[in-house]
């Protein structure tokens, strides 16, 4: 399976803020991938690095395996950064056709701006001015435009800003489908109820930096824990027995230990001659593990991004 | 030719109709008030020289220099009425559009121009879809400097035809006398002028796209273009550096009539009256200055764009 994106210490330092600090990542073709970070993590000026628009200050980047800045392989590239900006004078429509003009020629089709107007939902609003637009339709014409080539990998920056729960749930099943026909979707998003139900894959980032990456399962179960009731008498025998996991005493008669097999715990306990009131194995969903692996648990995963 | 197209297409806005009537209008009003002055200064013109003792000068000389330069002031009065009527003819009124536009009134109007359409790529945040369109900075780079060229041609135009349709009527209800030099010169004057201007067209755009890319943003282009165009006029006027501004370019190659201080009749363009005379250099040196002005502009303008961070 070849690697849609690629990069490779890549940096952006402007004056006085280093946003991109030596981010290394691999996006595999064919899926779905998330792409999250808080605020400022560097996650737009990636995008804008692998799009041509900014220049990175060291490090090297590639896009279906052609290094960045490559004018001709953004024909095969669909973007949309941001919140979308268009001539205000004039209709979605005739936007995108100007668009259309500033690139290569649009695949062989009848109307490729009506059929990718339609996919975004835009067909009634078409031959509106943009002016009229609502937030929720300007976003659906920046992924309209983002459509408009039939490209084999979207890039998209918090694509569902905007949209109301109907278009979130449109959006969502839209990027299922365009994945399921073969093309690449690289995601930027804060809506991390959307990416774990969408994405394959999802890295984060924080400071610039890579903080983790994998499939939304493996992250979650990384982070998954056991919760264990038993005597108060017994929470430091047990605490020793399970010295092999992180564990600490939550209460005077529980613990939680930060394993994903629930089973190891309590054998090890029971070999031990500590016998468990309860053992409950709780698996965090995606927005614990993104604000674990963001906030409180970075000098455990990513010591180099802990220590700036 | 794509790029080129989708840069006009942009170009049909309300802006650019905007500046396009406002032009129209100008061209107009400044031929009316010509017009008018012309006829109201010939009528209250004296018939016949002062004398000495009425200018107040001693005879000798003095006076005879004075009268020299009475005489010379009278007889453009006098002549002001064909001269206005020839300019307002329909094939010469190009002539007379060409000099507006490729002096200050064209050089506002396409740095006004420039702001909205290259500027506003920036303000409006629409830079970033271009180039994820096209990532070829270059190209956008011309494409941006052609259509700013071709709507300065489009405002000579509008104001060409403004003119011709209503300057014959100007003439009329001013009672100017029928100009007396054939179509053939007319229209030979009109086209040498407006060929002329085509180029000093292409300098200004250059400076408003330069302007673009280096200020990012609708005000900033506007007013940086037309600072520098005004500018190179305060730098025509120094003795001793004017051969350097390109002002002094312009004048040569245009041969716009050195002086022009006052509206006494229909100026011919609005340039030479900065210029002090003997300022200009001849046409071909002012052909040599403008285009280097043109490669240098372009030049830069392309590569401050091929390196700049895009971030709006």
């Amino acid at each position: 399976m070849t690697d849609v994106i690629r990069c490779e210490g890549l940096t952006k330092r402007y004056p006085g803020v280093t946003a991109l600090d030596g981010l290394d990542l691999t996006v595999p073709a064919g899926q779905v991938f998330g792409f999250l970070g808080p605020n400022g993590a560097g996650k737009t000026t990636t995008l804008r690095i692998l799009l041509g628009l900014i220049r990175p200050t060291s490090g090297r980047a590639w896009l279906n395996g052609r290094p960045v800045p490559d004018p001709d392989g953004l024909a095969e590239v669909g973007a949309m950064i941001e919140e979308p900006a268009f001539y205000p004078w004039l209709t979605g429509r005739r936007n995108l056709a100007v668009l259309a003009l500033t690139g290569p020629p649009l695949p062989a089709g009848d109307d490729p701006v009506g059929a990718a107007l339609s996919r975004a939902g835009l067909a009634g609003v078409a031959d509106r001015k943009v002016n009229g637009y609502s937030q929720g339709m300007r976003q659906r014409l920046g992924l309209a435009l983002a459509l408009l080539r039939r490209p084999s990998l979207l890039l998209l920056d918090e694509p569902a800003n905007g949209l109301d729960p109907a278009g979130i749930a449109e959006f969502r099943a839209l990027l299922r489908t365009l994945a399921s026909e073969g093309s690449s979707v690289f995601l930027s998003s804060h809506l991390l109820a959307e990416v774990e139900q969408v994405c394959d894959q999802v890295a984060v980032v924080r400071g610039g930096r890579l903080v983790e990456q994998g499939p939304v399962a493996r992250l979650a179960a990384a982070r998954a824990r056991v919760r264990v009731s038993l005597e108060p008498a017994d929470v430091g025998s047990a605490l020793a027995l399970l010295r092999r996991w992180p564990a600490r005493a939550d209460g005077p008669a529980s613990l939680l230990v930060d394993a994903a097999d629930g089973r190891a715990v309590n054998e090890t306990l029971g070999r031990g001659g500590i016998w468990a009131h309860q053992i409950t194995l709780t698996r965090p969903g995606l927005e614990e593990t993104f604000l674990n692996l963001t906030e409180t648990i970075i000098p455990e995963v990513g010591g180099a991004a802990a220590s700036r | 030719m794509r790029l080129l197209r989708a840069e006009l297409a942009k170009l049909n806005r309300p802006l650019a109709w905007g500046v396009a009537a406002a032009a129209a209008l100008f061209c107009v009003l400044l031929a009316a008030g010509g017009a008018h002055n012309a006829a109201v200064g010939a009528r209250s013109a004296p018939r016949s020289l002062p004398s000495c003792a009425a200018m107040g000068v001693r005879a000798g000389p003095l006076c005879t220099r004075a009268l020299a330069i009475e005489r010379s002031r009278l007889t453009e009065i006098l002549a002001g009425p064909a001269q206005v009527a020839a300019q307002l003819s329909p094939a010469q009124a190009g002539a007379e559009s060409a000099g507006l536009m490729a002096s200050l009134p064209g050089a506002l109007a396409l740095a006004l121009l420039a702001g909205g359409h290259a500027g506003g790529e920036w303000s409006g945040r629409t830079v970033k879809n271009l180039l994820t369109q096209c990532g070829r900075r270059w190209r956008l780079t011309a494409a941006m400097l052609g259509s700013l060229w071709l709507a300065g041609v489009g405002l000579m135009t509008v104001c060409w035809a403004a003119l011709a349709v209503t300057g014959p009527v100007l003439a009329r209800l001013n009672n100017l006398p029928a100009p007396d030099a054939t179509a053939g010169h007319e229209v030979s004057l009109a086209l040498s002028q407006c060929g002329r201007a085509l180029l000093v067209l292409a300098v200004f755009a250059a400076i408003g796209v330069l302007a673009s890319v280096l200020t990012r943003g609708t005000i900033g282009t506007t007013a940086t273009a037309a600072g520098a165009v005004v500018a190179m006029l305060v730098l025509a006027s120094l003795p001793g550096v004017a051969g350097w501004s390109p002002a002094t370019w312009v004048q040569g190659w245009m041969g716009f009539p050195a002086g022009q201080a006052s509206i006494t009749a229909l100026p011919t363009n609005f340039w030479s009256r900065f210029i002090g005379p003997g300022g200009a250099p001849g046409p071909w040196s002012g052909l040599a200055g403008l285009v280097g002005l043109l490669m240098a502009t372009m030049l830069l303008a392309g590569r401050v764009f091929r390196r700049a961070d895009v971030t709006g």
